[in-house]
């Protein structure tokens, strides 16, 4: 068993960008979206094909994350798709309209016009937020998560704690497989764990017992070492240096733009709301 | 087993704030890889019981930063994004056990492991209303997909696994402390 990033340098546009712009990016998408409460497709539409876009830039491997998209899409469509179809709650009042057209019933329940459009807007507009957010384990390199928060205003400790988890990790993976390696030759089955769920559970503390108690001794010797080097008393140097490059400033105005204007066709127009398309309703009610 | 400072964030709480998370990362790693057999969408993660002990064992700022970044470890580590009110609401389900961390004294002693256990349940309660409350302006949801959907399942899975593996963790730890002497 080996620990392995989704984290690849492939040379492409999304990856030659600072952590921190896809991170303020990230941000601005879905504080407009979410905060705002932006439901119009004239503005959730555009986001999205903009979000795609900067998705498939990053050009991720398909087998690399084949798993996560089928993952969000389930989750997207089967709870959020369908609670907005049946239910229609989770947004604007608009969407549950009494003289919305009843497309058809499934258990008693009408599905209106309002209530498929709102379930298909709800699906882009989630889609939008999870493109954003999917690419970020396999665009930005583990070892400068630190740095990254650091550099965006956390505090030295907060982002050295950050650093430090992610160094530990190979370890403690490390550790996981030789206790498991150890188990299996006393004759731990961990692939065929007898017995009802709470056995099943119990069973787990001979991997996570010996492997969470060495880390705690491990810690000590870790505290010892830092404090001998005096940590925490004065103001850290941080080893990598992050450098904000034209590239970054376009795609952080971009982000900061968009915002604005959804903040300005909101509040200062009133255009943003749940509407259902004039194209729609034709399209479905004939 | 430490020295009883609540709110202290020193070099010790950096280290096991970073333990935590790398292990609560790990963890929760293996899971997605052997998952525990649940029912519906209630998948039980035994990483959790270990964030819950961290807090327990060390306070409220290694049980928020072993939740806030072992979350964001679990979730780049299977490659499914970022999401930053997941990584909070762990973040909370690490820190509330936290606060009982300077009235344990005996890891061993059933009352307390009680106490820990009532504790630990009540940081699974605040930190997934959190997180799944949240969806709903992230995501647009509406409360009972958040509280049906989102909230119960992940509380029943992360409070049986607490319950049974914590006081396993907490009596281990309680033998390790001793030997180690501080």
């Amino acid at each position: 068993m080996l620990v392995t990033w989704k984290y690849r340098p492939r040379n492409t546009f999304i990856q030659r960008l600072d952590p921190r712009t896809s991170f303020i990016f990230m941000a601005c998408i879905i504080l407009a979206l979410s905060i705002l409460e932006i439901w119009d497709y004239r503005i959730v539409l555009p986001l999205f094909l903009l979000s795609l876009t900067l998705f498939l830039m990053a050009r991720i491997e398909w087998k690399d994350i084949r798993r996560a998209l089928i993952f969000i899409f389930i989750l997207v469509v089967f709870i959020v798709g369908l609670n907005g179809l049946l239910s229609g709650r989770g947004g604007p009042s608009s969407v549950i309209d009494p003289n919305s057209p009843v497309l058809f019933n499934v258990w008693m329940v009408p599905v209106t016009v309002s209530k498929a459009w709102f379930a298909i807007n709800q699906i882009v507009r989630m889609l939008t937020m999870a493109l954003l957010a999917i690419p970020i384990p396999y665009t930005i390199d583990p070892n400068i998560y630190g740095t990254t928060f650091k550099r965006m205003g956390v505090s030295d400790k907060v982002s050295f704690t950050m650093d430090l988890a992610f160094r530990f990790l190979p370890t403690f993976a490390r550790d996981l497989t030789i206790t498991m390696d150890a188990q299996r030759a006393r004759g731990y089955e961990m692939d065929k764990l007898k017995g009802g769920l709470i056995a099943k559970i119990r069973r787990l503390a001979p991997l996570i017992i010996p492997v969470t108690m060495q880390s705690t001794v491990t810690g000590e010797e870790v505290i010892d070492a830092m404090d001998l080097r005096a940590f925490g008393t004065a103001p850290r140097t941080w080893l990598k240096k992050l450098k904000y490059a034209p590239r970054d400033y376009f795609i952080i105005g971009l982000g900061v733009a968009i915002f604005i204007i959804c903040c300005v066709l909101k509040w200062g127009f009133g255009i943003g709301g749940f509407i259902v398309p004039d194209f729609f309703l034709k399209a479905v009610t004939g | 087993m430490n020295d009883k400072t609540t709110w202290e964030f020193g070099t010790r709480q950096v280290v096991y704030g970073a333990i935590g998370a790398a292990l609560y990362g790990v963890f929760s790693w293996a899971t997605n890889i052997f998952p525990l057999p649940a029912a519906g969408n209630i998948s039980f993660r035994p990483a959790v019981a270990v964030l819950i002990f961290f807090g327990v064992a060390y306070g409220p700022w290694v049980g928020l930063l072993a939740g806030l970044i072992g979350n964001t470890i679990g979730d780049a580590l299977t490659g499914w994004g970022l999401y930053w009110n997941w990584s909070v609401g762990s973040g909370l389900m690490g820190m509330v056990p936290g606060l009982i961390m300077a009235s344990l004294n005996d890891f061993k002693a059933r009352p307390e492991i009680i106490k820990a256990v009532g504790w630990g349940t009540l940081g699974i309660v605040v930190g997934m209303l959190f997180a799944s409350l949240t969806e709903m302006f992230t995501g647009g949801i509406d409360l009972s997909t958040a509280i049906v959907g989102y909230f119960t399942p992940a509380v029943i899975g992360n409070v049986v696994v607490t319950a049974i593996l914590l006081p396993i963790l907490m009596i281990a730890f309680a033998g390790v402390a001793a030997r180690r002497g501080r």
